[in-house]
């Protein structure tokens, strides 16, 4: 029996559960070890006139401080462009730059050495908004643009036309694992660094890049991460390197694990975005243009930027056909820390956009959002190209939206909905629908490939190695199991490995949704290619068993890890025997696999490609109650409703489905980041930063998908499911927005995300005391004092 | 004098002095012990990945609850058994709540899932069957970031309950408690690297100590001093921890009045409220955390003076005296002149609070109590608010306010008070109450809310007083 499609627990679940599982920072420490943590820049931007390590060179217990000028190769690095450096020279860029790497003996001294440095630096003015970005022209890379159509016959034929603004905040990732890893020093400069990354490889690079090392001296290990989120894509390096650093120096193992404070504060997160736009639509509200232009914050280095706004960008059409449209986008360079890959990637702000507009249309037009969103969603066989041209192909939105809004009666809770709002004097509701089609493939072609190592043993069991890396999300499990069908023997025979640059070369990130479509498909072409081997040695031993039948793999069937000729079932060999048999006739049973995938290309100079294997879909309805008088929001119902394609672990997909739209949720709702005027990040610990807790859940939650069959581009028939599911927590935001259009006196109701209680009741009392209000943009938010 | 601490991990005993004494539990068992199934995360009891369980001896047996093990040290302890994730199988398999938890996809990272387990395995420690709202409020002190807690939830409702065996169960309690029998009456007192514990077994040893030690940091819950000492640089000298003092930690109602004492938890006080006063309770339910409830006290809110400590608004309108016990005897003070400035208490060097003292309200008034904060558990207050009136006839009466976090203590509100008493309960009224409320307070703008936002909170909060309790008279109230 396949075991793909079975609810097998995670691999690692025993382990969780009793406290079993090991992380960096539980690894024993090595005789000899040091602690490794950093000296940060406390102003938000400056010249760094004088440093005085003196002092704290003479704390007992230290044993090494290094600067800048102890890399022995380049201090400079970055993904995309190289701007960033691991150690400041004379400049400090955000509050939270490291400027001293600390290596001590122990936990005490190392308090004490980041009291004794004594800096001076020569204040300069940051910046820490959008708005001031814009104004100094202070940007990342380039501005870029997807047209369609166009643009003035889409404006002139419209009959309406709309023009905001869209603010959201940032997000921190708040994986509960920090940034941790430790290193150990080998012969002939070599290190061996294990690291809470979700890219060994990248990790690997910049070690190797900032030391003066070959990529060859280095390899890094991943075993697991306590949650990554994309936090963990280009930020585990920094404290990677530090590590390294000391090793490489000391001779000495060393070990960083961040405090949660400080991981908070140096760290980056999710792009707060500031976009204008301007929608034409008709009569019906079916849009006939769409004009955009997105600022993202990407802090002081381009880190993903560049990537996280392309994405933003290929996803404000979101479900909805756009027929003239103009999309810019621009990066601005501010004074905080670097911003990053986060779940989503700048699909969330791109979505949330097109989400915002839905609701005003349809407020503005005084009819049902839902009749607005699927009177504008894609066709199935037209009305279906992207505005960057590729096709959507396997459009399921249209089923989804039906579908879903009969299966939780939408309409009639609508009803309900406004005759509450009529009635009520304490408390006002909201729902909305919103949905998602995401695309699934790095938008940057080169990424989309992955190599995987599989080793058979002599009895039989199976030793998997590729470039995933697991942190929660289940791709050891799916692997598990896609390996395990492909020599129909028992899941429990075949363990996923840690993951090393030593088993598995220049990999990608695990990211972008799709490590198991990438590394399980490699996984699955090395068991292909040893099946291949195996079968034909069980060819001819079958053959040479019996005298009826010549030898003949093209008969050899695998089932239930027997292993027989089909054409004498009666006649098997076990896999464990097969494999000693080919072991004994000097058969390989080591392969690698690898995979890339076909038929994706962008390119944008044109702002245009099919930069998509394909597309995950699917629906939300969010129904919320407001307190009028504090803005306290309860999520009081979600019914989701996704295409996943074919599931490969239904467990392990309802997690991520579930996971998703709550950190989507927490996202639009009370994940506030709170800056000083200094730029300073006030709200660096769960005490002041509020991701969802056990009972923000919403009191009802019906999580479900449809199977089907068609995603055949893709590994099993199944689609990637990480990322998708948490811009489905967007309806909970315009069930708020929906919610404030019942007392916004016609005018259409403004909200930023978060929609916290204050953001919510501000508004309130705003449409309540000055009935005129409503119809100026949306501002940032204010720096506190 | 004892110069050690006793107690146990997973069954065994631990005497320890020292240095170790000032460290807190979750970096004993991770660093000095190798237990690294409990984790760090916040350090300071707002995510729960360091649950552990903590069991006293009470009533001839050991009782068992969630604490965050972050902010516990090792000189709040003695005397204790502490049951780690490690401690939790059961003959080396493991336990029906593990079980479910692997079956439901209860994990995913498993960063927070040693403490979720702790905080399950504590639920069903005391309960036969739970509901979903049960296992909630089991885990509302624990953060998950992966799995949206519904896989949780789930695995939460469905462990083989008959198969649970209780923490009691698995680890016989009779030689323990013969062996805290034997420590706790004598006081302790530890000595190491210029810092010094003292851990007094009567209330006259702990006034006679603070008295002679002036700078002496008290310790009860830690759920405030060892955040202090994890995050704001606070490191004592001398430290008191109360966790012996017998005696302290009842919750009973004496003479119209009811009495908490010193030691007694906000559990404690909970549990009383849930039937008694339930409008109490509720406030109880959005404070904090379990884990923060079974360690914290009412006498410790009071002590750390914050102007949005939970229990005070409601202590204030109360008209609550705060006993203090000194060198010179007890004293009683009303808590509405307890307070001098931001964190200033009328308190002498050598005194403690040993009681609180609530006088009961009459049957005939209403009693709202309001926390706004960003997310609704576990999480610091905004704003907060008490308001008791007696409202006859659709005449107020009486009128008794107090806001929280609108200024550097907990504000009565005079004047609204005045203005309040003797009109008609109408909600022009109550408007108007909201208006001059805003002019009472002094609020400021932090991470917690904007200046804006709490006076708009102060004023709006006297109409859903009167929205809500007017329901019934109202259409439509929820």
């Amino acid at each position: 029996m396949p075991v793909v499609g079975k609810n097998l627990p995670h691999d690692s679940a025993r382990g969780h559960v009793s406290g079993e599982s090991i992380y960096v920072d539980d690894m024993p420490p090595a005789k000899n070890e040091l602690i490794v943590d950093f000296f940060y820049s406390p102003v938000a931007h400056g010249k760094i006139k004088k440093l005085d390590l003196s002092a704290a060179r003479k704390v007992p217990g230290v044993v090494a401080l290094f600067t800048h000028k102890d890399l022995d190769g380049e201090n400079l690095f970055g993904p995309i462009i190289q701007d960033e450096v691991l150690l400041a020279e004379d400049a400090v860029h955000f509050i939270g730059q490291p400027i001293v790497v600390i290596a001590a003996d122990n936990r005490a001294a190392i308090k004490k050495a980041r009291r004794a440095i004594k800096i001076e630096i020569d204040e300069l003015k940051p910046i820490l908004t959008i708005d001031e970005a814009v104004a100094a022209k202070s940007f990342i890379g380039q501005t870029r643009a997807i047209r369609r159509g166009n643009i003035k016959e889409g404006f002139d034929g419209a009959e309406h036309v709309i023009e905001g603004t869209f603010i959201n905040g940032g997000q921190q990732h708040f994986y509960l694992e920090s940034q941790a890893a430790v290193a150990y020093p080998g012969e002939h400069d070599q290190l061996v660094v294990h690291s809470s990354t979700q890219n060994p490889t990248e990790v690997q690079e910049v070690i190797a890049h900032v030391l003066g090392l070959g990529q060859h001296q280095v390899v890094v290990i991943t075993k697991r991460m306590g949650g990554g989120f994309g936090g963990k894509e280009c930020q585990a390096t920094h404290p990677a390197a530090m590590a390294a650093l000391v090793a490489h120096k000391t001779k000495r193992p060393a070990r960083i694990s961040l405090s949660n404070d400080d991981d908070m504060t140096v760290t980056g997160g999710r792009h707060p975005f500031q976009n204008t736009y301007k929608v034409g639509f008709d009569r019906d509200g079916r849009i006939t243009a769409l004009s955009a232009h997105l600022y993202s914050d990407g802090g002081a280095f381009a880190d993903l930027s560049p990537a996280v706004l392309g994405r933003a960008m290929c996803h404000i059409d979101n479900a909805y056909y756009l027929p003239n449209v103009e999309i810019t986008g621009t990066v601005c360079r501010t004074n905080y820390p670097p911003n990053t890959a986060f779940r989503g990637f700048g699909g969330p702000q791109g979505v949330a956009t097109i989400e915002n507009i839905m609701e005003e249309i349809a407020a503005y037009l005084k009819k049902d959002a839902y009749d607005i969103r699927t009177l504008n969603c894609y066709g199935i066989d037209d009305r279906n190209i992207t505005p960057y041209g590729q096709v959507f192909k396997n459009n399921y939105l249209p089923r989804l939206f039906r579908e879903l809004a009969e299966r939780c009666h939408y309409k009639k809770r609508l009803e309900e909905v406004k005759e509450f709002n009529a009635i009520s004097r304490t408390h006002l509701k909201g729902i909305s629908m919103s949905a998602i089609k995401f695309g699934i493939s790095f938008n940057t072609k080169f990424l989309n490939q992955a190599s995987a190592l599989v080793n058979i043993y002599k009895d039989g069991t199976i030793q998997v190695s590729t470039g995933a890396t697991e942190m929660g999300q289940g791709v050891n499990t799916n692997i598990r199991q896609l390996v395990a069908d492909e020599f129909t023997v028992d899941p429990e025979d075949v363990i996923i490995m840690p993951t090393s640059t030593e088993k598995n070369n220049n990999t990608s990130a695990t990211a972008a949704s799709s490590a198991t479509d990438l590394n399980g498909s490699a996984a699955v072409a090395a068991c292909r290619k040893l099946r291949e081997r195996l079968t034909e040695c069980a060819a001819e031993y079958l053959a040479s068993q019996m005298t009826d039948i010549e030898k003949s793999p093209g008969n050899i069937v695998f089932e239930n890890g027997l292993i027989y000729d089909n054409r004498r079932p009666d006649k098997s060999v076990s896999f464990k025997d097969l494999v000693v048999i080919a072991y004994h006739r000097r058969v390989s049973l080591g392969e690698r696999g690898f995979y890339a995938t076909q038929g994706v290309d962008w390119n944008w100079e044109t702002g245009s490609g099919t930069p998509f294997l394909y597309y995950t879909q699917g629906c939300s309805v969010a129904e919320v109650l407001i307190d009028r008088f504090t803005g306290d929001l309860r999520v009081k119902r979600v019914d989701l409703l996704m295409d996943i394609g074919r599931s490969i672990n239904p467990g392990i997909n309802r997690g991520q489905i579930t996971g998703g739209f709550i950190q989507g949720m927490g996202w639009v709702t009370t994940e506030e980041l709170k800056y000083s005027a200094r730029g300073e990040l006030l709200s660096h610990s769960p005490t002041t930063y509020k991701i969802p807790n056990i009972q923000d859940t919403p009191e009802i939650f019906n999580v479900d998908w449809i199977e089907n069959d068609d995603n055949t581009l893709n590994i099993k028939g199944s689609k990637a499911v990480g990322e998708p599911p948490l811009m489905l927590g967007i309806s909970v935001w315009t069930a708020v927005k929906h919610a404030l259009s019942f007392v916004s006196n016609g005018k259409l109701p403004k909200l930023r995300i978060p929609a916290t209680n204050e953001e919510i009741l501000m508004r309130m009392t705003q449409y309540a005391k000055h009935p005129g209000a409503g119809d100026e943009q949306l501002k940032q938010p204010a720096l506190l004092p | 004098m004892r110069d050690y601490l006793l107690f146990y991990v997973n069954g065994q005993e631990h005497r320890v002095g020292g240095q170790d004494v000032f460290s807190p539990l979750s970096t004993y068992l991770r660093y000095g012990q190798g237990c690294t199934g409990t984790k760090v995360v916040c350090a300071e009891g707002d995510c729960g990945a360091c649950t552990v369980l903590i069991g006293r001896a009470a009533g001839g047996t050991v009782e068992y609850m969630p604490v965050n093990s972050c902010i516990q040290f090792l000189y709040q302890l003695d005397c204790t058994h502490v049951v780690t994730i490690e401690g939790l199988k059961v003959e080396g398999k493991l336990n029906p709540v593990q079980e479910a938890m692997v079956d439901f996809h209860g994990a995913q990272c498993g960063y927070c899932t040693p403490g979720i387990v702790v905080a399950l395995c504590s639920l069903f420690d005391c309960k036969t069957q739970a509901d979903e709202q049960d296992v909630k409020d089991a885990l509302t002190g624990n953060l998950c970031r992966c799995t949206g807690y519904e896989p949780i939830i789930r695995a939460g409702m469905n462990v083989a309950l008959e198969r649970v065996r209780s923490t009691g169960e698995l680890y016989p309690p009779q030689e323990m408690i013969a062996r805290f029998g034997e420590h706790q009456g004598r006081p302790a007192l530890i000595a190491s690297e210029g810092k010094t514990c003292f851990i007094p077994a009567t209330v006259e040893e702990a006034v006679d100590f603070k008295e002679k030690n002036p700078g002496t940091v008290i310790v009860s819950g830690g759920t405030d001093v060892c955040v202090n000492i994890n995050k704001r640089g606070l490191d004592p000298d001398v430290i008191m921890s109360l966790s012996n003092i017998a005696g302290l930690s009842d919750v009973k109602v004496e003479n119209s009045h009811l009495v908490v004492g010193g030691r007694a938890s906000l559990a404690a006080l909970a549990d009383w409220a849930r039937e008694e006063m339930p409008e109490l309770y509720k406030i109880m339910w959005l404070f904090g955390s379990p884990q923060i409830r079974n360690a914290g006290t009412l006498a410790g809110n009071i002590a750390n003076g914050s102007p949005i400590a939970d229990t005070l608004p409601w202590l204030f309108v109360m008209e609550a005296v705060v006993e203090m016990t000194g060198p010179a005897g007890k004293r009683l003070i009303d808590i509405n002149s307890l307070y001098k400035g931001y964190k200033q208490l009328d308190m002498a060097p050598g005194e403690i609070i040993t009681r609180i003292l609530i006088p009961l309200p009459e049957n005939n008034e209403t009693i709202r109590l309001f926390k706004v904060s960003k997310r609704q558990n576990l999480d610091i207050s905004a704003f907060a608010a008490a308001i008791r009136m007696t409202i006859e006839a659709g005449k107020i009466h009486s009128a008794k306010l107090a806001y929280g976090g609108v200024g550097p203590v907990v504000l009565r509100l005079p004047k609204t008070e005045a203005f309040l008493e003797g009109k008609e309960a109408a909600l022009t009224t109550f408007g108007n109450a909201g208006k001059l409320a805003r002019e009472e307070i002094t609020p400021i703008s932090d991470v917690r809310g904007s200046k804006d936002f709490r006076l708009q909170l102060a004023e709006n909060i006297m109409l859903k007083f009167f929205l809500e309790t007017a329901c019934g008279r109202e259409p439509v109230c929820r």
